[in-house]
């Protein structure tokens, strides 16, 4: 089975860095700069989950994560935080994001959760 | 009572009525005609019978004049103590602390005057009433309690009547019987029988209310004549004094609100600062531990040298550490605030402690807490109460280095509505200088602190509408003060709610 993953952040060199790094762990990825595009790519690429930047110019990660699960319920969203407050955090979660995680990343705790939802996906499907 | 007094008046009177005679005896035969007809006026029982005569009718009258003077001139009391009353009013003019002179008027008037009670009243503009300033015959406590609404029936009547002097009698008969029950209530409260405004320039700036130890005494067109003077000397003072209170109390607010301005200040320019550094240094800090750890993470032939893991390790421990800095200094400068929940003050000083234990032991530190038995749940963030029993705690670690004491203790002030949190250490104390400095971001005396402690643990307290302080001296030691507001509605008594804190969860991933 192909783990499709779309990575979104307005910063090129994160994408990149992570693009590098799901791909050497045999996922497929795609990456957007700002919300208007990750939701164009959900569209075209399918992806099974999704990494999301709260902190965007435009429409930021909380509008992007609203759009993304009205049309796509099931897509699992993590969301990647900088230093966001409690309550934008809190906001992310009623908005139906499946999980959070800060910067700097580790490394090995994403992967694993990416690996989770993905392992949960299957089990539905 | 046979005093000297009566002594000297019954003299007198005797002295002035035998004068009289003897000059009615000695003049009585020049007023009848030299003609040798009457020989009675030579008869020498004459001048006796006169002077009896004259001693008979004069005496009461002459009684009453001598008492009259007597009075006047050596023992009227009324008079002697007017003289006092006004000497008082001098020393009031001089004087511009508003107790003081609310001590001196009570207690020399109710003396000088023999009164039951006296009570000082004076304008609260905050409160928009009047309070008790001082009060003589009163149980503090009592008296205390006392509050005149602007709307009381007293206060309206004296602002109808302007600066008269009001008589309990008179006042209550001119009055319906509604109207004089509800003033007769307010002058019971006072216990007065007399009540002096004391009006400054069509100003109420003081009302002096009294009552007399003896049920019906009479207080006369002399007596009201000296009152009236002295409102008009005591009025003034009060006036300076009241205005003294108020600018010292302005003064003292507006420091208040300058320096809490300039911390908001400083505050928001944190949090910009901290809002960009954390966007713009998050991504690099990102990048770096990523890549750190993708070197890390690599199986098989390509092994790292375990000098170079080590390396990397750091690199990634480091990174982290350096987004932790922002992120706090951000989040505190926002201000937000977690979810709040009835809070036990001591389990959380315990969790704490036991974090610390290892720590203090290995530097044989004593650490002692002395709780308050009684201490009640208060409604908070737990993470935040955490923060600051943490962060005193840190301190106080620190500056003790090794071998020392510090000694935790709470307690719940419950007049003040108050809870004290202290925390003091026999460490290198802080010197007189950096007092006030603190408390301010990023201040620090130690190399690999970041500095943010106390200043979080001063923003957390301000949140909670508490308040922080620090007495230190070199050498000897540190003693930090919170005290955090602590009313009904933040406090509860241990007894109930005992199941709330149980199940405190943190959400959060890595």
């Amino acid at each position: 089975m192909i783990k499709k993953l779309l990575i979104v952040d307005d910063e090129a060199e994160i994408c990149e860095f992570l693009k590098s790094f799901f791909e050497d762990r045999d996922f497929k990825v795609a990456t957007a700069h700002n919300g208007i595009a990750a939701l164009e790519q959900v569209e075209r690429f399918q992806p099974d989950v999704v990494l999301l930047d709260i902190q965007m110019p435009g429409m930021d990660g909380l509008q992007t994560l609203k759009k993304m699960k009205d049309t796509h319920p099931k897509l699992k969203v993590i969301m990647v935080t900088a230093v966001e407050t409690q309550e934008k955090i809190e906001e992310a979660m009623r908005l139906g994001a499946d999980n959070y995680i800060t910067k700097p990343l580790s490394l090995e705790y994403l992967e694993k959760d990416v690996q989770d939802k993905i392992d949960s996906l299957a089990k539905i499907s | 009572m046979r005093t000297p007094k009566t002594l000297l008046k019954k003299s007198l009177v005797a002295l002035v009525l035998f004068f009289l005679g003897a000059l009615a005896a000695y003049f009585l035969p020049l007023l009848v005609p030299a003609s040798g007809a009457s020989a009675w006026v030579h008869h020498p029982l004459l001048p006796i019978f006169v002077m009896t005569l004259i001693f008979v009718v004069a005496h009461k009258a002459i009684e009453r004049l001598i008492k009259k003077l007597l009075e006047k001139y050596f023992f009227h009391k009324k008079t002697y103590a007017q003289m006092t009353l006004m000497d008082l009013a001098g020393d009031l003019a001089v004087n511009l602390d508003l107790q003081e002179i609310a001590n001196l008027v009570v207690n020399t008037f109710g003396e000088v005057l023999h009164l039951k009670t006296v009570a000082l009243l004076v304008p609260d503009p905050l409160q928009n009433n009047f309070e008790v300033a001082s009060a003589y015959g009163w149980r503090i406590s009592a008296s205390k309690k006392i509050r005149l609404a602007v709307d009381t029936p007293l206060l309206k009547m004296i602002h109808q009547t302007g600066p008269h002097i009001l008589m309990r009698g008179p006042v209550l008969q001119s009055l319906s019987w509604q109207e004089a029950n509800a003033l007769a209530c307010d002058l019971d409260a006072l216990q007065a029988g007399w009540v002096i405004p004391l009006f400054v320039k069509g100003e109420l700036e003081g009302i002096l209310a009294f009552g007399a130890l003896v049920p019906d005494t009479v207080f006369d067109q002399s007596d009201f004549h000296f009152f009236r003077e002295f409102a008009a000397v005591i009025g003034p003072c009060l006036h300076n004094a009241l205005v003294v209170k108020r600018l010292r109390q302005l003064n003292f607010e507006l420091q208040d609100s300058q320096s809490q301005w300039v911390q908001k200040t400083k505050l928001n320019a944190i949090e910009k600062l901290a809002a960009g550094i954390a966007h713009e240094i998050h991504n690099p800090l990102a990048i770096i531990s990523g890549k750190a750890q993708v070197l890390l993470m690599q199986k098989g032939p390509k092994q790292l040298e375990p000098n170079v893991q080590e390396a990397l390790n750091t690199i990634v421990k480091q990174t982290r550490r350096a987004a932790d800095i922002t992120r706090k200094l951000l989040l505190y400068s926002q201000g937000s605030r977690g979810p709040q929940e009835w809070v036990s003050l001591e389990k959380v000083l315990d969790e704490t402690l036991a974090l610390l234990a290892y720590q203090a032991s290995l530097d044989k530190i004593e650490i002692t807490r002395n709780l308050d038995p009684e201490l009640p749940r208060y409604h908070a963030n737990i993470q935040e109460i955490r923060e600051i029993f943490l962060n005193l705690l840190l301190n106080a670690v620190e500056a003790v280095g090794s071998e020392g004491k510090i000694v935790v203790e709470m307690k719940y002030l419950r007049e003040e509505g108050l809870l004290e949190i202290t925390c003091s250490d026999t460490g290198k104390g802080i010197p007189a200088d950096h007092l006030d400095k603190v408390f301010n971001p990023f201040y620090t005396t130690r190399h690999e602190a970041v500095g943010l402690g106390l200043f979080v643990t001063q923003q957390i307290t301000h949140r909670y509408g508490g308040s922080i302080r620090v007495e230190s001296q070199v050498g000897i030691g540190s003693l930090f003060t919170l005290q955090l507001p602590c009313s009904p509605e933040t406090a509860r008594s241990g007894e109930a709610e005992k199941r709330v804190v149980e199940g405190v969860s943190g959400r959060g991933g890595q």
